[in-house]
């Protein structure tokens, strides 16, 4: 892939990349035929993050797909912290740089990033890559019941009530009206926190659809990112969601880029804590849980056990890695005839049919031998599918730093 | 002043008399060499010399000469003493180091001779300081043997595009590589760090480029950690020559401009991590 970018659409890549920063560690570099796709996802997975630059974004773009096992361009996963301070000062790439080229080539394991700057100079990274798992979730956003479009201003606003530490937010729709409030964990020491609301008049949005009055609460943080990408480039943000427990979705865009950031929403449950992401790779009944689900798909392209599956679920939640506690109830694979979220992988999504009970089986016990520590007999319930959460986490990272205190 | 009404009959027992009006020209030019407690002081009628050294590595060296000083007096061919750097810089900014324009500290150093203190005469706004620091015997300034004669590569740039060169150096990197060359890339800084390598390419042909004189392609690698204390001087100055000689020392000279618009240098020497020859 090789792809050479010019001007503001320097400045624009690297508050992409900013805006990525705030959701993930990693960041997953997709070039395809219909543009250059950034991704991200935090490490509870319950925060999902993808702009993608059309071809018209770019002076030049290319993708030599000339590759001799695999079809298809090299799906590039990044470490955040080496691209990141590439593009950290927006105000000095302005200043000087005049040319970026990005390119990947097949056979090497780097991703050069060249910036031809005034004054002769020139500066070439060559930043090192895992050859990975391409990341993708998809939201049909046009089946959710409520929609709201508005300046990013108008969010921009909304969100700075709030202070920065403020990690989860609440977010209710009606017919007459929107508000916004701070969302504390379960605890009792009212008179320490401070609540924040604000309502919205129907009026205030460009665009208005209360399919269900519903409330979801998700995380802020990621967030942020989005919406400073969409203040800088004036953008209005579209928000889709439905009840809670469903993802929402945020995006914006424009003829040669769209952004969108989907977010886990915690379900609605009334002794629920946030809670810690949960790996259950089997059963992508998962997907269309009761609990606060995001469904982001990851597929393997190496061959290893779990090749088996086509695609692994994640059972995250919303917030940021408190220890959890699960009430059996919700592990209850539940599939709702109206599942909003598709895995989007190769051919094989299988959003609500769930796997076939025997890779069901396999890849649970592949993880459950990895955590030995639970073996539990509440690991599965009724139906054969793992009950209880995470455990071992499903990538090639060691550590994980927010790991469930087992 | 009341400097001045210092008896002449003092005079007599300092073997160095240096006065500055603003003390300021002296302490700044010593900050970019500030990354060692100890410094060697070494005067002649030429000026004044301060060498700071690390791990027998790395040498810089800041030139005050004679004409900076509104008074020089020295009564010896050399006279040479340690001190600590720290200290001295504490004691020229003891009246706080404020930049109210008008206002300056002025400073008059007298040193005795061998085993007396070096002593420093503060004034500003009327308030004086008497300062007496201890020095010790001074250590032989290693010499690089760098010699023009020997230099196989220099350039001269102008310090702006340097300074945000080495501010975006990748400092997970342990050495800083440095390639010059009468062809492509001419002049090159490159890192070797976690996330990957990283390369500063600047063109014989750039405006920021004051002179390229490059005979030979020669790549030099050395420690980022010895290097790093040179960005102070850099930050300082205006323009700055990087030389390597045929063994791969490098021999960075930094134009400083004080607050009067005088010129000083700064310069550091430092030897290669370890040669690798390119062609």
């Amino acid at each position: 892939m090789n792809c050479v970018l010019e001007g503001n659409s320097i400045k624009a890549f690297g508050k992409a990349i900013h805006a990525l920063s705030r959701v993930g560690d990693e960041l997953w570099l997709d070039p395809m035929v219909k543009g250059l796709a950034l991704r991200s996802v935090n490490s509870a997975h319950s925060a999902y993050a993808c702009f993608l630059f059309s071809p018209l974004f770019f002076q030049q773009y290319s993708l030599d797909s000339v590759r001799e096992q695999d079809s298809g361009p090299i799906k590039c996963k990044l470490v955040m912290k080496s691209v990141l301070p590439l593009f950290r000062c927006s105000t000095s790439i302005e200043r000087s740089v005049k040319q970026c080229q990005i390119s990947v080539s097949t056979g090497s394991d780097r991703v050069i990033v060249q910036f031809f700057c005034r004054h002769g100079i020139t500066k070439t990274y060559n930043v090192r890559f895992l050859e990975s798992e391409a990341l993708q979730a998809v939201f049909a956003s046009h089946l959710c019941p409520n929609v709201l479009k508005a300046p990013a201003r108008l969010l921009g606003n909304m969100v700075k009530h709030f202070h920065a530490s403020q990690e989860e937010v609440t977010l209710s729709m009606s017919a007459l009206r929107v508000s916004l409030r701070n969302y504390n964990e379960g605890r009792n020491d009212h008179m320490k926190m401070m609540h924040t609301e604000m309502s919205l008049h129907p009026d205030e949005f460009d665009y208005f659809q209360a399919g269900v009055d519903s409330d979801i609460t998700f995380c802020l943080k990621e967030l942020r990112g989005l919406l400073c990408f969409a203040e800088s480039h004036c953008l209005p943000v579209s928000v889709h969601f439905g009840t809670p427990g469903k993802p929402v979705c945020f995006s914006v865009e424009d003829m040669v880029l769209e952004a969108t950031v989907v977010l886990a929403t915690l379900a609605d449950f009334e002794s629920r804590g946030p809670s810690q992401p949960t790996e259950t790779p089997a059963p992508t009944t998962h997907s269309c849980a009761d609990a606060a689900a995001l469904p982001v798909g990851m597929h393997e392209t190496q061959s290893n056990n779990l090749q088996v599956l086509p695609d692994v679920t994640e059972l995250v939640e919303s917030s940021q890695g408190s220890p959890i506690t699960y009430p059996p109830v919700l592990m209850q694979l539940q599939c709702q005839g109206d599942n909003l979220a598709e895995l989007c992988v190769p051919a094989e999504a299988c959003a609500c049919a769930g796997m076939t009970p025997p890779s069901s089986m396999i890849c649970s016990l592949l993880f459950k031998a990895l955590s030995s520590e639970l073996g539990d007999d509440d690991d599965y319930d009724d139906g054969g599918a793992p009950r209880l959460p995470v455990l071992a986490y499903f990538s090639d990272e060691e550590d994980y730093p927010r790991s469930p205190s087992l | 002043m009341p400097l001045s009404t210092q008896s002449q009959g003092d005079d007599e027992q300092y073997v160095l008399v240096a006065s500055l009006d603003n003390a300021r020209n002296l302490s700044n030019i010593l900050k970019a060499i500030t990354f060692k407690d100890h410094a060697i002081f070494t005067a002649t009628t030429n000026g004044l010399k301060v060498t700071v050294e690390d791990s027998k590595c790395l040498q810089a060296n800041a030139f005050i000469q004679a004409e900076i000083f509104q008074e020089f007096t020295i009564r010896e061919d050399l006279v040479a003493f340690q001190i600590n750097l720290t200290v001295l810089l504490d004691c020229l900014n003891i009246f706080g180091g404020t930049t109210t324009p008008g206002v300056s500290t002025a400073l008059r150093m007298c040193y005795r001779g061998y085993g007396y203190p070096l002593t420093l005469f503060l004034e500003e706004g009327g308030v004086v300081t008497v300062c007496k620091i201890n020095t010790q015997e001074p250590e032989e300034p290693i010499d690089f043997e760098f010699c023009s004669t020997n230099v196989t590569n220099k350039v001269i740039l102008q310090s702006e595009s340097l300074k945000e060169a080495f501010s975006e150096l990748d400092m997970t990197s342990e050495v800083l590589q440095i390639t010059m060359s009468p062809s492509q890339p001419y002049f090159r800084l490159s890192t070797f760090g976690n996330a990957g390598n990283a390369h500063y390419d600047y063109s014989k042909d750039s405006d920021m480029m004051e002179l390229f004189k490059c005979t030979e392609t020669q790549t030099n690698r050395y420690k980022m950690s010895l290097l790093k204390p040179s960005t102070k001087a850099l930050a300082l100055s205006c323009k700055v020559s990087v030389r390597t000689d045929n063994r791969g020392f490098l021999s960075l000279q930094y134009l400083v401009r004080n607050d009067d618009g005088q010129i000083c240098f700064v310069e550091y020497y430092c030897c290669p991590d370890e040669e690798v020859e390119e062609n």
